[in-house]
């Protein structure tokens, strides 16, 4: 936030400096126009073959200097704001990453992969619900897809649409068709649904209604108890407004848009689609991953190491992405801190610890082999391969 | 915040050049108008020099002060509240990405959504999928976010490229001339020498030999194009069907693609957009830090892995895999992570599995389990811990 913060003071400096500029621009040059103003209509009682007065000469004099001095100290003026202007682009530079390219490798997603990767983002407008933008992509980029990619989406994209303009029928048919599917996957969507109906209800003053249909909660109220206590509770409120309420962050308009996300996750599931957009996984993953990277890379450079980048294998560094991008199994030998491979597997000792087979070779002393994390000895032999995978 | 470090420095640097360009050019127009009106002070003061002075004299010079000051004071006030509306821009940018940091969670995904959102508008803009982009930035309400006017610029000066008409291109580099300079831009000596190539291919060789003698030595004032303005002068000599090298090249068609490029190349500099896109960067990143090996052996792909699902899994192909210092496990049977939670089990196969899994299967089968890749059955007590550091 920091950064934010140092290029918002000297935006905000500037902004100051433009503020008085224009003040004093606009209150000295009118100044100066009703000055020769006054003049001029002084002048013009008098008839054309009249002698200019002394006193009128001195006036004239007088104000001329003040006009050119005036005219020039705007014109510095404006000139001085630059100074600001350029302290902006310096606190971007010292505050952002000027170039966030060093640790990617240039080309790739050029030539055939350009289409592949207009495909990725069609899916991931498709699956928004974002047809139209979708098949706008399909024709500037001249992608070939075919029609059965879109088919499962536009069924979605008619009932998404619909909750977009608030009219959750269709979702709410969908979902209750489809009521025993969605409550093995433990969703809570059709309650979702059902919460929003409620309150939009309530919002509407339609008090009588939204008693009515709080019915439906009954199926959902030992999975949803305390979500299904508070609506109800909501009904306290109704006559002066819920937005007043201990309960008006119910009313958040987010939640329309929270719905639209979790009907689209959902519906995704029960088709066999990713419950997440693929791309949308890749670039939260990126955001994570992307500063640690330029960082190592940056400290390579100081240390004038090069080419380790280039090598295909591995990152050259571990970035955690927390428990839920975990798609694999991975298992690493904690002796050589590497990950193990078919040709160098995992093999368990007879105590139980797991390393890998070129550990247990070096680690391997005669015929005899000690533990590295208990006292147990044993023979190499003892040792099995195991398979995580 | 890293993330937003190493991923926002244009969004905050390209609103600033147009600023500090707008200030250029306000600079220009408020210093002539201010010469404009000293001048005409002068010409009043030079007549109240030799006196007497009739007042018919001078009221001619008087209007034509009042006159000036006028236009400077209308002309100043334009200039500064345009100014004024490009630092508003620069602020609407940073407010913008100050939002990153919101206490609400529910506006925290909103913004990284936009995130996305344009870095996809981006990738269209560079791709050359304008209405795409228009699209999606007007759907998704970040307009103001997205360089879209820029694009929109150099998209004019490109397609006349393509139609070999050189006038937009010319006059971009003369509106740019001094950032140009400063980075040794040679891209008005090449279209220069397009268009001398034309004339030859027109055959019209007086033309291009007056044209030459007019633009290049301008161009060439430090000797530096010395060698190529030879070799171009020696084109007069050859026909276009010429099978002669260099001089087939310098009549290739292609260079005209060669020029779009090199505008567009220049253009992003200039505006200190980097070559690749923040999208390009970032699924880089994260395609890298999910990859695993076992995204690429058949049997092991998982279907919520975004690098398993086609295409991303082509495009990660190029790209070095995830670094792994430290296990992390996850069981073949559940899909839930092992942890001290759920201690991993071998079985007599060598096959390893989560406990919760192997008891839960148990319980259903009189303590028996079967391994679901051999299909071997065995007694859940068989299973031995493994410690896995
Ligand atoms: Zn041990
Ligand atoms: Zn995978």
């Amino acid at each position: 936030m920091d950064a934010c913060l140092s290029v918002e003071r000297e935006q905000e400096r500037l902004s100051k400096k433009y503020n008085s500029l224009k003040e004093h621009a606009d209150s000295s040059l009118t100044e100066l126009i009703n000055q020769i103003s006054n003049i001029q209509e002084e002048l013009s009682k008098a008839s054309k073959d009249d002698e200019v007065s002394p006193l009128q000469l001195h006036l004239l004099n007088q104000s001329s200097r003040k006009v050119k001095d005036t005219v020039s100290k705007i014109a510095t003026e404006h000139k001085e704001l630059h100074g600001g202007i350029s302290k902006i682009g310096k606190a971007v530079d010292r505050n952002f990453v000027i170039d966030n390219t060093t640790c990617s490798q240039p080309g790739v997603f050029d030539g055939e992969n350009a289409s592949l990767l207009n495909e990725v983002l069609c899916e991931h407008l498709f699956r928004q619900g974002r047809l139209d933008i979708a098949e706008q992509l399909i024709e500037e980029g001249n992608l070939q897809l075919d029609d059965s990619r879109k088919e499962p989406f536009t069924e979605l994209n008619r009932i998404l649409e619909a909750c977009r303009e608030r009219n959750l029928d269709p979702a709410l048919q969908w979902a209750q068709s489809r009521h025993m599917e969605l409550k093995v996957r433990g969703s809570s969507l059709e309650f979702r649904l059902h919460k929003l109906k409620f309150l939009d209800l309530l919002k509407e003053g339609q008090h009588k209604e939204a008693l009515e249909y709080s019915k439906h909660f009954a199926r959902f109220a030992s999975d949803h108890t305390k979500d299904v206590q508070q609506l109800m509770a909501c009904l306290l409120y109704s006559r002066t407004g819920i937005g007043n309420s201990p309960y008006a962050s119910l009313l958040d308009p987010v939640h329309w848009l929270d719905i639209c996300d979790v009907f689209a996750r959902d519906a995704c599931a029960l088709l066999g689609l990713s419950l997440e957009s693929p791309l949308q996984v890749c670039i939260t993953a990126g955001c994570v991953a992307l500063p640690s990277l330029l960082q190592i890379r940056q400290v390579m450079q100081q240390r004038q190491v090069t080419g380790v980048w280039t090598s295909k294998e591995e990152l050259p560094v571990e970035v955690d992405l927390g428990p839920q991008y975990r798609y694999h199994s991975l298992f690493a030998c904690p002796i050589l801190r590497q990950q193990c491979t078919d040709s160098n597997p995992p093999v368990r000792l007879s105590c139980g610890h797991v390393i890998s087979r070129d550990a247990l070779n070096k680690l391997t002393n005669g015929n005899k082999v000690k533990c590295p994390y208990c006292p147990l000895e044993m023979t190499p032999s003892d040792a099995r391969q195991i398979n995580f995978y | 915040m890293a993330d937003v470090k190493a991923l926002e420095y244009s969004t905050m640097k390209v609103p600033y050049e147009i600023l500090n360009k707008k200030f250029r050019a306000a600079q220009k127009v408020i210093d002539r108008e201010v010469s404009l009106v000293v001048s005409a002070t002068n010409d009043l003061t030079n007549s109240l020099g030799t006196v007497p002075v009739k007042v018919g004299e001078i009221t001619g010079f008087l209007d034509g002060v009042v006159q000036k000051l006028q236009s400077l004071k209308r002309k100043s006030e334009e200039c500064l509240s345009q100014e004024e509306s490009c630092l508003r821009h620069c602020r609407a940018r940073l407010d913008h990405i100050k939002e990153h940091a919101d206490e609400r969670k529910s506006a925290v995904i909103l913004w990284k959504k936009k995130r996305l959102d344009r870095m996809l508008v981006d990738h269209c803009l560079r791709s050359g999928y304008y209405e795409t982009a228009i699209k999606l930035a007007k759907d998704s309400e970040i307009e103001e976010y997205v360089d879209i006017d820029l694009f929109l610029v150099s998209r004019k000066v490109e397609e006349s490229l393509l139609r070999r008409e050189i006038g937009p291109c010319l006059a971009w580099c003369y509106e740019n001339k001094s950032k140009l300079r400063k980075f040794k831009s040679n891209l008005e000596f090449n279209v220069r020498m397009q268009e001398f190539v034309e004339l030859v291919r027109r055959g019209d060789k007086m033309e291009a030999v007056r044209y030459a003698r007019k633009h290049f030595p301008p161009a060439n004032v430090d000797g530096t194009m010395t060698k190529e303005i030879q070799r171009a002068m020696a084109l007069l000599a050859f026909k276009p069907g010429t099978s002669c090298s260099p001089y087939r090249e310098l009549f290739d068609l292609e260079r005209w693609g060669q020029l779009v490029m090199q505008f567009r190349r220049e253009n992003f500099q200039l505006h200190q957009l980097n070559d690749q896109s923040a999208l390009a960067v970032t699924l880089q990143a994260g395609l890298s830090a999910l990859k695993t090996p076992h995204c690429y052996q058949a049997g092991h792909k998982s279907p919520e892995c975004p690098v398993c699902s086609h295409p991303l899994n082509i495009l990660g192909r190029p790209l070095p895999y995830a670094h792994c210092a430290q296990s992390r496990l996850v069981c073949p049977m559940s899909g839930h992570i092992m942890n001290e939670n759920n201690p991993p089990m071998v079985l007599p196969n060598g096959y390893v599995y989560g406990e919760n899994a192997l008891r839960g299967m148990a319980n259903e089968n009189d303590g028996r389990v079967t391994c679901p890749k051999t299909k071997e059955i065995f007694r859940v007590d068989q299973a031995d811990k493994v410690y896995v550091m």
